[in-house]
């Protein structure tokens, strides 16, 4: 077993099941999306990505550019939010909301796709 | 069948990454992870802490502003406790942040550099950055391998003419001393094993305006690698590689190197041609000197006699034939007793020629009859012991003809000081050799026919050019005549025009007055005509050898390009060449045939 492989899987899963925890809910309500659990989804796709860095395998630049689309997704979503609540300073809107949510479940939607390529690479790995 | 094919491919897959950003990536992998946890854990604790606003009220810090604080606190920034005055709490974990947070910083700082400093990381970038600089060429250019004095003196002379030089260098210690900043050209210099054909493609090799390679590396091996690979990865390109050895030389030429140059043999021409002819010595000499060096318009005196030659290696080899060529009485000095019986079984003939002795002392200068030899050649591979020959030389015959041979470049001083009629410098006789080869290959024809010539020729010649060129080096160069190169002739001719070499000679600045220049050779479909005369008549396609002034070259440039200089030289009227002038001067010119007719 390598711990290596461990880790580098956890992250990414992690990245998954975080973001989808955040993005499931009602899409217009703010009471059903927790803003810390966004921080968190952010900083465990920051280390998904940066642990791919580098990666020689042969679907390394798929996954690292899976990871990106991910993260770019996920901190526009940030800063929306910071805009209406500290820059506009008003209660979180059902529009705003919807926003965000939506930006997260693109996230979502390519943290798949990198889990899926993971298992791909993982089944053609034959020893 | 797919696990044998993987490897193949994850490989080339691999050759597309550029090598220094995925080492970047891969050794800034832990120290940015500890970044973001470290920076995740510093908000966390800011925005769990509870804190009091300047109401009285209880606060909890934002996710927004916890990252503000961290990022200038990390940073060592520093803008306060901002948005509000923070409490003992808060401050106490401020403290642990602040350390956390900066050391992460400088050992991810301390990573970059450490990466700097290793040696593969730099060798990467260097191969990086000379891949990119060698790509950027697109005129044509020349591969130098080895920047010792002699690839230094090449590439010198190239960047002097504006060409573009690529240089492959093993040893940095050379580069130190050979500083390529300097020169006219920036010259991108890879410090790679020339022989490895990786680095010469690299170089740029096979690119289709690489239009020779000169293999100038001291060792032969390496310039016999560099030969095969050239011919094999570019064949159209120019090879020419210096030889010490017999047997490299042979085997260079039998897969068609274009030129290999062996200092002993060409300085055993140049001696010969100085016993023969010594204004012929004084021809060449000018005609092939470094662009910068002194020049004397008298040639040296050489009286008949008997000569002395110390050490008979490659180079006494060399030079022994020459004098058995030339009919000249000799005495070989040599120490080593298996030389002395090589030399006696080869030259049968010879035996009572070599004499043993090293050469340096005064007994062994005696036995070779040093009080009637009117010359000697101190031809040595140690340098000490050649000096050590001339100064004792010199002290029992004052009036001998010194040549001494000088290895290394250091010792300049020296052989300064000890005046030597003619000193002959391996490095220095490639790097000529090379130079003529690659900027004015119509020398080398024309050197050739010199040596056929006779004295009385070679005399009119030397007062010609030095009537013309005075006390400095001239300059020399080749023109074709072609669409291309030299439009307003080509034009010219082809109205029918009659032009002459003389009016090239002219200067197109004032009718009456010649340019400093002499043509030294005219090439018409392989034919020479050798010192041509000033009526001969040109034609497309004829190539023309020039020695002269510089500004004389750059003056003959107007001419051979600008209608306009053309016209004046050959007293022309000038033509209008723009749309209006031509539409108004049509009416004048009317009837006239002028651009056919001759004056």
């Amino acid at each position: 077993m390598n711990s290596e492989k461990v880790l580098f899987s956890f992250f990414m899963i992690l990245a998954l099941t975080l973001n989808f925890g955040f993005f499931i809910g009602e899409m217009d309500d703010p009471a059903h999306h927790n803003v810390y659990e966004l921080f968190a989804v952010i900083i465990v796709n920051l280390i998904a990505t940066i642990l791919k860095f580098g990666d020689r395998s042969r679907l390394g630049p798929m996954l690292l550019a899976t990871s990106l689309v991910a993260l770019v997704q996920l901190i526009s979503a940030a800063l929306v939010w910071t805009f209406v609540v500290h820059i506009q300073e008003i209660e979180l809107t059902a529009n705003a909301t919807v926003l965000i949510v939506s930006l997260s479940g693109g996230a979502v939607l390519a943290n798949i796709i990198s889990v899926i390529l993971l298992m791909i690479e993982t089944t053609m790995l034959r020893r | 069948m797919m696990n044998n094919e993987e490897p193949e491919k994850q490989e080339t897959s691999e050759e597309a990454i550029n090598p220094v950003i995925s080492m970047i990536m891969s050794r800034m992998r832990v120290p940015l992870i500890i970044l973001i946890v470290i920076y995740a854990i510093s908000m966390m604790g800011l925005i769990l802490i509870p804190g009091i606003d300047d109401q009285g009220n209880p606060w909890h810090m934002s996710i927004f502003h916890a990252f503000y604080y961290v990022s200038f606190t990390a940073t060592t920034i520093g803008f306060g406790e901002i948005p509000y005055a923070l409490n003992d709490a808060q401050r106490l974990w401020v403290i642990c942040t602040i350390y956390m947070t900066v050391i992460s910083w400088l050992y991810a700082i301390g990573n970059i550099l450490g990466l700097v400093q290793d040696p593969v990381f730099k060798k990467a970038r260097n191969e990086n950055k000379f891949k990119n600089q060698a790509s950027k060429i697109h005129e044509p250019f020349y591969l130098v391998c080895g920047l010792g004095e002699t690839g230094y003196e090449v590439v010198k002379a190239l960047t002097n003419e504006h060409y573009r030089v690529v240089v492959i260098e093993e040893d940095q210690e050379s580069l130190l001393e050979n500083n390529i900043y300097d020169l006219q050209e920036f010259v991108p210099c890879l410090i790679a094993d020339a022989s490895a054909p990786k680095n010469l493609e690299l170089a740029g090799i096979s690119r289709s305006n690489c239009n020779g390679v000169i293999g100038a590396t001291a060792s032969d091996e390496t310039n016999l690698k560099i030969a095969i690979s050239s011919k094999l990865l570019h064949p159209e390109g120019k090879v020419v590689c210096r030889s010490d050895l017999l047997s490299y030389e042979e085997n260079m030429r039998s897969f068609n190197t274009d030129y290999v140059v062996n200092p002993y043999n060409t300085f055993a021409d140049i001696f010969s041609m100085l016993l023969h002819t010594p204004s012929l010595h004084l021809i060449f000499d000018w005609l092939t000197g470094a662009p910068d060096s002194q020049i004397t318009d008298e040639p040296l005196q050489l009286d008949y006699g008997r000569w002395i030659l110390c050490s008979y290696g490659r180079f006494g080899k060399a030079l022994y034939q020459k004098f058995l060529e030339h009919d000249v009485e000799v005495t070989v000095l040599e120490s080593n007793e298996e030389v002395h019986e090589g030399f006696v079984r080869s030259n049968i003939d010879q035996s009572q020629d070599i004499v043993i002795g090293t050469g340096i002392d005064e007994k062994s200068l005696k036995k070779a009859g040093i009080d009637t030899a009117v010359g000697i050649i101190a031809g040595g591979d140690d340098d000490s012991n050649n000096l050590s020959t001339i100064m004792t030389a010199r002290q029992l015959n004052p009036d001998i003809f010194v040549v001494a041979r000088q290895n290394l470049r250091g010792n300049s001083e020296l052989f300064n000081k000890v005046k030597a009629d003619l000193v002959m410098q391996p490095r220095e006789i490639t790097a000529r050799m090379i130079r003529v080869l690659f900027l004015n290959p119509m020398l080398c024809d024309f050197l050739k026919i010199a040596n056929k010539q006779d004295d009385v020729w070679s005399n009119v010649v030397v007062s010609r050019l030095s009537a013309v060129i005075g006390e400095s080096k001239p300059h020399i160069w080749t023109i074709v005549i072609g669409p291309k190169e030299t439009p307003a002739v080509f034009k010219a001719i082809a109205f029918g025009r009659t032009i002459t070499l003389d009016s090239l000679t002219m200067d197109p600045l004032s009718s009456t007055s010649k340019l400093e220049c002499v043509a030294l050779l005219f090439a018409r479909n392989g034919d020479y005509q050798i010192m041509p005369d000033d009526e001969t008549e040109l034609k497309d396609g004829d190539r023309i050898l020039f020695s002269g002034m510089r500004e004389a070259m750059n003056s003959m440039n107007w001419t051979l390009n600008v209608m306009a200089s053309l016209n004046y030289v050959m007293n022309y009227e000038n033509e209008p060449e723009s749309y209006l002038l031509k539409a108004l001067m049509r009416k004048r010119f009317k009837g006239h045939e002028r651009r056919g007719a001759n004056r």
